[in-house]
């Protein structure tokens, strides 16, 4: 009895804090710009008045808002596959011994100490038309003459910018699947050699680690602003506009704060529809290893 | 594959495989540091130079006057001291939280435990933007605005999520048993979390130190709206403001980033040896 | 805080050393204003910080500045409105902005101040009425106009600068004969495109018919804007613009222009502050105003003014209007700041001589035009500014869009206006 009733002031007395600080810096003021999102304030002055659900009506109509959503899928997408899928191979490499083993890891764990200010500025250096390192590459290899203008053009502006971010991103994932793979105790992975295993098995065995790297991936490409923002702020005219950078044009270009809440409502609701979904892959992971 | 065994298993042969890799991962790391050594050589040219467009060619002299601009400027000092009493505090205080609401859910559920954790997680799951600016009224009503003390406590709140979830995930591999032994021998929960899972979770708490870190020390949202005065801004602000009226002095800009990811590369480096197997920890149990 | 009690304890002292030398001025013990500009480059600020302390020395109240880069200014500026923690004073654009925030309620009314300081006869361009009232000090303005290399120009033997629309043409063929790009535009950051559509308007439709578009009872799909673009898509279609300038910054241009692989950039005066830095001076460019396309339409100059506003909250109103009226009443003030800036001076009095030849040449051009609008994305209000922007920046990517262009930039900037 006395147990339980000690363990409960301990939930109560190591909860209490993060609770509170969490509860009053994030989640009062989320909801109280939610509050917004049914008002037609325009972020300068006291009078607004309340508008129901016109502004979520009006994101049906908003073909910038379309456009945004693309966009924001693409880049999570783009998140899943490339840092991902790049981070894993090299984390494999490195993983098999290979001399200066840790050079190499500094090396691409190095692009996440660099701040987004940085990473776009020197991309938008990469990718500059007439002298960037993109193009003088491109052309030695071809021998042509190409001047193009990667982030000024519709249909390559968003690829460019989730490549710049993919560089950045690959790092965090490289570091999460060499943890996953020399977790595994060396008796186990003794056995597996001595059994024949194969890449595949290997790969097989950072499945845990995978959901991390996933869920991370996924959760910063909707974050996915700042970089963004430094290399075509949305553009070339909102083509490359993923829901946060539409948020925030709406809200402080546009000065439609009430428009600009309620979109970031949707996209709220849409990064916890996905965290329902990596909850229930941390269960299923969890049985995996009881 | 591996030659780790090659040589237990087998009779020593030519193995391919090990230089192949190495030469793969030389050719990954030379491309990945493509950009570095732009932000490098950006950092050794004349602002002219790059607006001429020759960022992209080896330089011929060795040109310090932007490190000599940075280094010697009593505001950069003041940015870099500004950012520092920033984000240890805000490292420590988001990972002591974490660590507190961690165990709670890794050792004392409840009912109703899981939707918490799922709650505070949700918290990582939103753009900082939306919460700009009631978050901007609170500390103007607070009369705290144009102080330090916003970005710290916004950090720590921030942080929490990230760290509540990587701790709950390592503590709840440190095995039961060892809990309930020391509850037996008379332990309150906080001398098991102190005594028994802390020690063991130094690993967690490293990897967590080093991103926390990194992340807070290159945010530029939350200074950009809570801080005023000159004396106040952090070294990310320095970056942004370096862009005058007309143009951005592009050689001091290249300079100062590389000072400006200094701290956090050291950080790295120094923690670097406990990375890996905390990672592990969080990354096992999901 | 403690700092700012003593400096503004030593300022009274000396300023109360010196009221008998100042006349009509009364002696100020002290007292703060906070302002927040975004001129932040190296020279706006030292200029300021100097001017700044002359205000101290004079009325004895001290200036905290907080200056926040352009474009983040435009968001600081609304978080802190939004969040009701706005500085007493803050650097504005005159036009459609200042009104939206006029409407917003949240400026203080400069009528009295006016008045007494007489700035009826010391402001240039008195546009600054809105809802009747004074609300903004002029402290500055640009005028857009044709810059171009003159070396470039003498290459390719062009002697005379054009005057009307057919010459223009001609020219441009002239100097792509001779190889060189007749005009650069750098819109990556859509705002330099805004002076060709404006001056493609006003010179076709006029000035009264453009204040109406910008005010929204005019749409974008009237014939009177397809005959605008359509001559710009002229030009472009001829490839008198140089490349993609979607994919360069209006800097970038400036460069084009002055290593001579372009001809002209239409651009503000602060170009010539640009240009000045970079080496590139009045012996080697110049301007010509942008050529008359139909006959009997007002010339009409275009350019932004800036200004100092009061906000309504403003903790310190008086010490703000007696910064504001330091700001635009002393001539040498003005001066000194116009040159920093490249820009003309709103101050009536400033001598001409101090300006530089061409900002002369500016100044005259703006006296003798029969209009002044301000550019499109300060004429029009800000959401329906964003729209127009990225529609010019949309045709410049793909000019025989326009039909359709125009169509979704009606129907956009319908939406916006209601708001």
């Amino acid at each position: 009895m006395n147990l339980e009733r000690d363990k409960t002031l301990w939930r109560l007395a190591m909860l209490i804090p993060p609770l509170a600080v969490f509860g009053v810096l994030v989640v009062w003021p989320l909801f109280s710009s939610f509050y917004y999102s049914f008002t037609n304030w325009n972020g300068f002055g006291a009078n607004y008045r309340y508008v129901g659900l016109d502004n979520f009506l009006q994101i049906f109509d908003d073909p910038l808002f379309m456009r945004a959503i693309v966009n924001t899928v693409i880049w999570m997408l783009a998140a899943v596959i490339l840092p991902t899928g790049l981070g894993l191979v090299l984390a494999l490499l490195i993983d098999s011994q290979v001399p200066g083993a840790s050079v190499f890891k500094s090396i691409f764990y190095l692009p996440i100490c660099l701040s987004a200010i940085v990473v776009g500025q020197i991309w938008v250096w990469i990718y500059q038309p007439d002298w960037g390192l993109l193009n003088t590459a491109i052309n030695l290899v071809t021998g042509g003459d190409s001047h193009f203008a990667w982030l000024a053009k519709p249909g390559t502006a968003l690829y460019a910018v989730i490549a710049a971010w993919s560089w950045q991103q690959t790092g965090l994932a490289m570091v999460i699947f060499l943890a996953g793979l020399t977790a595994i105790p060396s008796d186990l992975v003794e056995v597996c050699h001595i059994e024949g295993a194969s890449t595949g098995q290997r790969i097989r065995q950072v499945r845990p680690a995978t959901v991390v790297v996933v869920a991370l991936g996924v959760i910063n490409s909707l974050k996915g602003f700042d970089v963004l923002y430094i290399m075509t702020g949305g553009g070339p005219f909102n083509t490359s506009d993923t829901l946060a950078m539409h948020m925030y044009n709406e809200s402080f270009k546009k000065y439609h704060m009430g428009y600009g809440s309620a979109i970031s409502v949707v996209l709220f609701l849409i990064a916890l529809a996905i965290i329902f979904a990596y909850f229930r892959q941390l269960r299923k992971v969890d049985q995996i290893y009881e | 594959m591996n030659d780790r065994y090659a040589s237990a298993t087998t009779s020593p042969s030519f193995n391919p495989w090990p230089a192949a890799i190495f030469v793969c991962l030389t050719v990954l790391a030379v491309l990945f540091l493509a950009p570095t050594i732009g932000v490098l050589l950006s950092s050794l040219k004349t602002t002219q130079d790059i607006a001429l467009g020759k960022l992209w060619s080896l330089p011929t002299s060795l040109y310090l006057d932007n490190f000599a601009t940075v280094l010697t400027n009593p505001a950069i000092h003041t940015y870099l001291l500004n950012t520092l009493l920033i984000a240890v505090p805000a490292t420590a205080g988001s990972i002591a939280l974490g660590i507190l609401s961690g165990y709670v859910f890794a050792k004392l559920p409840f009912r109703g435990s899981d939707i918490l954790f799922l709650a505070i997680v949700a918290g990582m799951f939103f753009p900082p933007q939306v919460i700009l600016i009631p978050l901007f009224r609170l500390f103007n009503g607070l009369g705290l605005l144009d102080t330090l003390w916003p970005m710290i406590f916004v950090h720590i709140a921030m942080g929490i999520p990230i760290c509540t979830l990587m701790m709950r995930n390592f503590f709840a591999t440190v095995p039961a048993a060892l809990r309930e032994a020391a509850i037996i021998e008379g332990a309150s929960e906080w001398q098991v979390l102190s005594k028994v899972a802390l020690p063991l979770s130094l690993p967690a708490l490293a990897v967590l130190s080093t991103l926390q870190f990194t992340w807070i020390w290159n945010d530029f949202l939350w200074p950009l709206i809570f801080t005023q005065s000159d004396d106040k801004r952090t070294i990310m602000l320095g970056l942004v403001f370096l862009q005058g009226q007309y143009s951005v002095a592009w050689g001091i800009q290249g300079a100062l980033s590389l000072v400006a990811s200094l701290p956090t590369l050291i950080v790295f480096l120094f923690f670097q040896r406990y990375f890996i197997k905390g990672m592990t920890m969080g990354a096992v149990k999901g | 805080m403690f700092k700012t009690t003593r400096r503004a304890l030593m300022a009274s002292a000396l300023a109360s050393g010196l009221l008998a030398a100042l006349p009509a001025h009364e002696a100020f013990a002290g007292g703060e204003v906070t302002i927040s500009h975004y001129f932040t480059g190296d020279l706006g600020l030292d200029g300021l910080k100097q001017i700044f302390a002359e205000f101290n020395k004079e009325t004895g109240i001290t200036v905290k500045d907080s200056p926040i880069g352009h474009e983040d200014f435009k968001t600081g500026i609304l978080v802190r409105a939004a969040g009701g923690n706005l500085p007493d004073v803050f650097s504005y654009w005159a036009g459609a902005r200042t009104q939206f925030v006029v409407n917003s309620n949240s400026l203080h009314p400069i009528d009295d101040m006016w008045k007494a300081a007489g700035l009826d006869a010391i402001v240039a361009n008195g546009a600054t009425l809105y809802n009747g009232h004074r609300y903004l000090v002029p402290f500055g303005y640009h005028y857009a106009g044709m810059f171009y290399n003159k070396k470039v120009m003498q290459k390719a033997g062009i002697t005379e600068m054009p005057k009307t629309w057919d010459e223009f043409k001609a020219m441009c063929d002239k100097l792509k004969a001779a190889g060189v790009a007749p005009i650069a535009l750098g819109s990556k950051n859509r705002w330099p495109a805004q002076f060709w559509f404006d001056y493609l308007l006003l010179r076709t439709a006029g000035p009264d018919y453009r204040a109406k578009l910008m005010a929204g009872t005019a749409s974008y799909t009237d014939p009177e804007v397809l005959e605008a673009m359509d001559l710009w898509k002229q030009l472009l279609d001829a490839g008198d613009f140089a490349k993609t300038p979607n994919a360069y910054d209006w800097t970038d241009a400036a460069d084009q222009v002055q290593r001579g692989e372009a001809a002209m950039t239409l651009m503000g005066t602060w170009i010539t502050g640009y240009w000045n830095n970079n080496k590139f001076t009045d012996a080697d460019y110049d301007f010509f105003e942008f050529p008359t396309v139909k006959d009997g339409v007002p010339r009409a100059a275009v350019g932004p003014v800036d200004g100092l506003v009061i906000s309504a909250n403003a903790k310190n109103a008086e010490g703000a209007e007696k910064l504001l009226e330091f700001m635009i009443s002393k001539p040498d003030v003005q001066a000194k700041w116009a040159s920093i800036q490249g820009a003309l001076s709103a101050n009536v009095n400033v001598d001409a001589k101090s300006y530089t030849p061409v900002m002369q040449h500016a100044l005259d051009v703006v006296k003798n035009a029969q209009a002044f609008a301000f550019n499109y994305d300060l004429a029009t209000p800000p959401p329906v500014a964003e729209v127009g922007l990225s529609a010019f920046a949309q045709f410049i990517d793909n000019p025989g869009d326009v039909k359709s262009i125009l169509d979704q930039t009606q129907a956009a900037a319908a939406a916006a206006f209601k708001q």
